[in-house]
């Protein structure tokens, strides 16, 4: 199975684990994953908001890099893909807005047709990888793993993209915990909005929000979170020791990328996936 | 088309728990008939505790339904509001099972808990005090403004023009949004107007005929840079307005316009990106926070140990093999908006 593969730019940054645990969980699970050497950040919420037809741009030029490849585009962070899926349906629904974005990409010789499928690392497991040959593949079930899944709001909302009336309704990360063998915690915090997108001017929104999830999740019993998006996992991470300054109460709960989890699953070790890059150490025995 | 192309396949993973959780209206009206109890328990104001009642289900049943069914037989004191019935008013919105709804419009569920909004003062039982809501909205001058003589009809006005503001009054202001923006939440950690404010605002300051000193001074005290963009508001919104994309960023793109000094994060972003091609969170922090990042140190040594930040690689400006692509497409003179 081949996929143009997108990582975004946070896995090529401040997650770079992930970008390194999903290459080498590919491989197991047969994917080939072909990188867009020259694909550029889609823009996140900011370019988004205040350039629009440029963020389309910038969007339907990593279309049509893939379409170029003749292949589906494999996302691994929840806003990326809501940008990419966007913009495709904006130009699907748009004729005049697809001529004035093409014409942005004439000068690389690329016209976006409209026919790239996208799909996130999460749905490329059910859709393309399949259930039955996913069971199959685990070889460590990963038993006794409390985890408490955290979805992000861009894999599940908004309801225009997603089509869920309410968004809790969501189990497609607790179902697959489940196949790989954990045990899937309930807690508040499971379809909850990290507040990444304002941290780079203001991280205190952040920190609360998240503080009451993570706490949510430890309360409820899970030894881990498992989060498809590697924006919710900066926070979830990289400020947990913040947010335990601000709780004022130890948290010390690991978070793993989805590849990670499913990784384990397969049998690789968590220095394979590169889970001791995490700021939260992972020692649970799996 | 692009459903279609986006949900191939056997299994569409986009929307799983959607059959087994009911998550449709036509999936939850299969699991209650005619008869068959409705359990219905209500926060009341007096003690803070949920008191339950019951009451028998009827055709098409609605929450409002069961709240006047309950009030005229077992609790002539409860405190309730609704005008129209019929999701025009906005008056009737309260949380069931956790979710904002229209009680007039929702589904009544076999075993639901009934709050009232969050985010604004309770009055009684389900009656909550919409006054932050309507200051915030006054202080916003709602009114359009003509900065040039009324034409005549019709009035030169494209589809393009005139979307957004008129998606934007479609708002019935419910205050259900409101309830459910995280942000909001928060109270005054931010000066974040919150969502259904905005949408107000977005009526005249989205309509191109509106004095833009107007827009600008409102949007100079509304603190919408702090919406996270979680869709909360979209989510619950009777009126299905896309409060996110329709309005919010919309009004963003008219801060960068009118109030730039407002739009740090954005611009900075927008010029990482034009140089680099993709982001380098050191120098978009750097370019945002200034000498606020001294701040986080001791985070920045942590991630630095962990092999997370790669200062050479933020002070040296390193370009990525995305630069010239995004340089062109971001740097191109043509109109943007």
């Amino acid at each position: 199975m081949k996929f143009a593969y997108y990582p975004g730019c946070s896995a090529r940054s401040t997650c770079a684990e992930l970008n390194e645990a999903t290459h080498r969980v590919a491989a197991k699970l047969g994917l080939e994953l072909t990188p867009l050497e020259s694909a550029t950040c889609t823009g996140a919420r900011e370019l988004r908001a205040i350039d629009p037809v440029k963020f389309y741009g910038l969007n339907v030029r990593i279309l049509a890099l893939a379409e170029r490849e003749g292949l589906p585009l494999m996302t691994i962070c929840n806003t990326c893909t809501l940008n990419l899926l966007d913009a495709h349906a904006a130009v699907c629904d748009d004729a005049l807005l697809l001529g004035e974005v093409n014409k942005q990409l004439r000068d690389e010789g690329l016209e976006y047709r409209r026919t790239t499928k996208i799909s996130h690392f999460l749905w490329v497991l059910y859709e393309d990888i399949g259930v039955e040959k996913l069971r199959r593949l685990v070889v460590k079930p990963l038993k006794g793993l409390t985890v408490a899944a955290f979805y992000g709001c861009h894999i599940t909302r908004p309801p225009g993209r997603y089509g869920f009336v309410d968004s809790r309704n969501n189990v497609a990360l607790e179902r697959l915990a489940t196949l790989l063998g954990c045990e899937p915690i309930d807690y508040s915090g499971r379809t909850e909005c990290c507040g990444f997108h304002t941290a780079a001017h203001d991280e205190r929104i952040a920190i609360k929000l998240t503080g009451q999830h993570i706490l949510s999740a430890k309360q409820n019993g899970a030894k881990t979170m498992v989060t498809p998006c590697p924006l919710c996992h900066t926070v979830l991470d990289s400020f947990q020791k913040e947010i335990e300054s601000d709780l004022g109460q130890k948290l010390d709960v690991p978070v793993l990328h989805l590849p990670q989890l499913v990784g384990l699953a397969l049998g690789l070790s968590a220095r394979e996936l590169n889970i001791d890059h995490h700021m939260i150490d992972f020692d649970i025995d799996v | 088309m692009s459903e279609i192309l986006q949900a191939s396949g056997a299994i569409d993973a986009r929307r799983l728990g959607q059959a087994e959780n009911a998550d449709s209206l036509r999936a939850r009206n299969t699991r209650i008939a005619i008869g068959d109890p409705v359990m219905i328990k209500v926060r009341r104001s007096d003690d803070g505790r949920l008191q339950e009642f019951l009451t028998p289900y009827t055709k098409a049943m609605r929450v409002l339904d069961a709240l006047n069914a309950i009030a005229l037989k077992d609790a002539p004191d409860l405190a309730f509001r609704w005008f129209c019935g019929s999701k025009m008013c906005g008056t009737c919105a309260v949380r069931m099972n956790g979710r904002e709804v229209l009680a007039c419009w929702e589904a009544v569920e076999p075993e639901m808990t009934i709050e009232p909004l969050r985010n604004l003062p309770v009055i009684r039982d389900l009656v909550v005090d919409r006054t932050p809501y309507e200051r915030k909205v006054a202080s916003f001058e709602p009114w359009l403004t003509r900065t040039v003589p009324y034409p005549g009809f019709p009035e030169p006005l494209s589809h393009r023009d005139i979307k957004n503001a008129s998606k934007a009054i479609d708002c019935i202001s419910c205050m259900s949004c409101y309830s459910a923006c995280p942000v909001i939440r928060l109270g005054s950690l931010t000066d974040f107007a919150g969502p259904a404010p905005l949408v107000q605002l977005g009526q005249t300051a989205l309509d191109p005929r509106q004095d833009q000193r107007q827009v600008a001074r409102a949007l100079s005290h509304s603190g919408i840079f702090n919406c996270v963009s979680c869709y909360k508001c979209e989510e619950v919104c009777p009126a299905h307005i896309p409060i996110v994309s329709g309005v919010i960023e919309p009004l963003k793109a008219k801060v960068v316009k009118l109030v730039p000094q407002m739009a740090r994060h954005p611009l900075a972003f927008r010029a990482v990106v034009a140089r680099r091609g993709r982001i380098d969170p050191g120098e978009l922090i750097l370019r945002v926070q200034g000498l606020r990042v001294l701040a986080v140190i001791p985070r920045l040594i942590r991630l630095l140990l962990r092999g997370k930040i790669n200062p050479l690689r933020t002070l040296l400006g390193f370009k990525t093999s995305a630069a010239g692509a995004a340089t062109r497409i971001l740097n191109k003179t043509e109109s943007s908006s």
